[in-house]
């Protein structure tokens, strides 16, 4: 155990040092960073209707200043190395590259989210800040980093914003101080250093029911935000005996289980979501990039009819098997065998490029059939709290056409965000209309209306 | 505060109706008063228009080099013929095809499309220039190049107006060749001033046929269609 210890801290020195840090008598042209493990996915699925780009809002309680907003934004980035970058192409792989390109500037908000990042817009710059009345959005693409490492990011923008209007922030948790140079472990890649698992467990691959529905023009994504009590939801979860992530995950499955239903179909598939899980839980990392796996709590229908009350049971019991750190370990290994395989190291990045969109495409993407996200109850600095009403997170664009769901909760209000490219709401009626039918009171609110009379 | 009827949910004062069920929204105590604005934006965004300016510059330089010099070269050094004229017609191909991707990204590919098969037309008559009559470029090379354009044009049209799969794409292209086969033949024998009547490009046209008819059979039929996909996939 000791030397396993050991060579981990080996590991996290020499890879720390790998991604070249600014240096004494180093140049600021010798400093880049590798692209971590998830990360080298995103690029390759990039389109032109299609980038992997995530946004992460906080509503205060004050109209936004874009004008303080644009100063915090640039004293803020260049505490984050690793989101002031641009993204480049190498023989074999991509990389980040420092982006001393003026920007990126603060923008007032769209009505269309998440829209196509293009690597060379923008000034090169991978992240875009956003304000609307009271709301301060951050979009960032995905090979930057997961929803924690953006979390800190626009939380320690947000204590800077408050901070230049007059009230001070102590940085804590997600605030991170300004005055410190980045601690190397938040630009480290996490993954690597935990891949030990002497197997390497086979990924799930199983065509899942798909979500079908009428596409919407390019540039459009539909969103639904539902706003909840956390109490009301804990007591309810609590009734079924499940935690407010096993409950959620469950109505959602049973969501998608009845659009299936209703849908004409020659046979069933099974239904199953595709859920992240944040790998510092079970991992001790303050990495700032992308440190997750996914999970797939699933239902198959053709084995018989469920009940809600099974469905809650086997996703609880889905969760308590599947995330521990012994089988997450496992799975990082599996995701981390092929950029140990030398033979796939060497072969050039268009051919990878080919390979890893092909396998996504016609293996990965069907894999599942929604997406479910929850960023769980977030903390932010004691002195903080009296600013901030509500986060709201959506998890995109996504690749094919079915529905994203996210979920973020502060204080008493939990938000429930649906995102999706396709003109049809019936995964969120259903989904929303559970909810409902359990005794939870559910304020909606959406972009999609504007259009509707 | 107004709720829907079949969902349930509470509803955001702005909104008109319920975005899960499309109900619409009508609280008798809100008919006349204002209705509060949206917690969203309105106005849509634009993805950035990535420019190549940098790409542009450079490959106007190379190419204005590249004709300038050659026709220096031609005009004070080797002037026994206008080879000059290939290299500069090149350049004004080169420019062409890749005015859409360099220098302006919004051109109407039909327009794009026309432009190239003008400058391979351009390029095919300058070449004219060094041999002994135009005849060949009036009678073979004009005509084929203005059949592959409409062609071209013709299955760009028929990709983006209907859905595009393999099959209908190789339809579309065994109707096509066919069809640029016979009026090949044809175009060759009228310069030869030779009877007009198609002999290999039948042959052609035959196996082209017998293709269009299968091709048409699997795509009408789903059962087929399924059992090709099954089949073929990779």
């Amino acid at each position: 155990m000791m030397t396993a210890k050991k060579q981990n801290n080996k590991q996290t020195t020499s890879q720390i040092n790998k991604p070249m840090q600014k240096q004494p008598g180093r140049s600021r042209k010798d400093v880049w960073y590798k692209l971590d493990l998830s990360a080298i996915v995103y690029p390759t699925l990039q389109r032109r209707d299609f980038s992997s780009v995530y946004r992460l809002s906080v509503v205060l309680k004050e109209d936004i200043d874009p004008a303080v907003l644009q100063q915090a934004l640039d004293k803020t980035l260049t505490r984050f190395p690793t989101y002031k970058v641009t993204i480049r192409k190498g023989l074999f792989w991509r990389y980040l590259e420092p982006n001393n390109r003026p920007g990126p500037y603060v923008r007032e908000d769209i009505k269309n989210p998440c829209m196509p990042m293009h690597f060379k817009g923008n000034n090169r710059y991978l992240i875009r800040v956003y304000y609307y009345g009271p709301r301060i959005a951050l979009e960032a693409h995905h090979c930057l980093g997961d929803g924690t490492g953006g979390m800190c990011l626009l939380q320690t923008l947000t204590a800077v914003y408050l901070g230049l209007l007059g009230h001070p922030i102590t940085p804590s948790g997600f605030v991170l101080p300004l005055n410190e140079a980045p601690d190397p472990g938040e630009l480290e890649d996490a993954y690597m250093r935990y891949a030990t698992a002497k197997v390497k467990p086979p990924r799930p691959a199983e065509r899942t029911y798909r979500v079908r529905g009428t596409k919407e023009p390019f540039y459009t994504l539909n969103i639904i935000d539902g706003v909840l009590s956390v109490r009301q939801v804990m007591a309810v979860a609590k009734r079924y005996g499940a935690t407010i992530t096993e409950y959620l995950n469950a109505v959602l499955l049973y969501a998608l289980l009845q659009k299936q239903n209703e849908e004409f179909h020659i046979k069933l598939r099974p239904v199953r979501i595709a859920m992240p899980v944040n790998l510092r839980r079970f991992f001790p990392s303050n990495t700032l990039r992308n440190f997750i796996t996914m999970v797939y709590p699933s239902i198959d229908p053709r084995l018989g009819e469920y009940s809600f009350e099974e469905i809650v049971t086997q996703v609880h019991n889905y969760m308590r098997y599947y995330i521990n750190d012994k089988f997450l370990c496992g799975d990082i290994t599996t995701n981390a065998a092929t950029q140990h395989n030398l033979l796939i190291r060497v072969v050039p990045l268009f051919i990878k490029d080919l390979v890893v969109k092909t396998f996504y495409t016609r293996v990965q993407d069907k894999n599942s059939s929604a997406g479910l996200t929850n960023m769980g109850a977030l903390k932010v600095p004691e002195d903080m709290k009296p600013y901030i009403e509500r986060f709201d997170i959506y998890m995109g664009q996504p690749f094919s056409s079915r529905t994203n769901c996210a979920i973020i909760s502060f204080e008493d209000i939990l938000t429930i965000n649906f995102a999706s490219s396709i003109i049809e709401a019936d995964v969120e009626r259903h989904f929303f209309r559970k909810l409902v039918q359990d005794g939870i009171h559910v304020k909606i609110e959406s972009n999609r209306t504007q259009d509707l009379l | 505060m107004s709720y829907c009827v079949n969902c349930g949910v509470e509803l955001e004062a702005s909104l008109k109706a319920c975005p899960l069920c499309h109900t619409p929204v009508i609280n008798p105590k809100q008919i006349g008063q204002p209705v509060p604005p949206s917690p969203y934006p309105v106005n849509k965004g634009q993805v950035e228009v990535v420019k190549r300016k940098d790409l542009g510059i450079l490959l106007s330089v190379v190419l204005i080099a590249t004709s300038g010099t050659c026709l220096l070269l031609n005009l004070l050094a080797f002037n026994n013929s206008l080879w000059s004229l290939l290299v500069i017609g090149i350049c004004i191909c080169l420019f062409v095809f890749t005015f859409p991707a360099v220098y302006y990204s919004k051109t109407p590919v039909y327009i794009s499309l026309l432009a190239d098969g003008v400058a391979v037309a351009v390029y095919l008559y300058m070449i004219g220039f060094l041999t002994p009559s135009h005849r060949w470029f009036w009678q073979l090379g004009l005509p084929i190049v203005a059949l592959i354009t409409a062609m071209m044009e013709i299955f760009t049209f028929l990709a983006r107006k209907f859905p595009f799969t393999v099959l209908s794409g190789a339809l579309c292209l065994f109707i096509e060749i066919p069809v640029f086969c016979v009026a090949l033949e044809l175009f060759i024998r009228h310069m030869l001033l030779k009877p007009m009547y198609i002999t290999w490009s039948a042959v052609v046209l035959t196996v082209c046929t017998i293709i269009d008819f299968a091709l048409f059979t699997i795509l009408v039929k789903k059962r087929l269609r399924n059992e090709v996909r099954r089949r073929l996939h990779f």
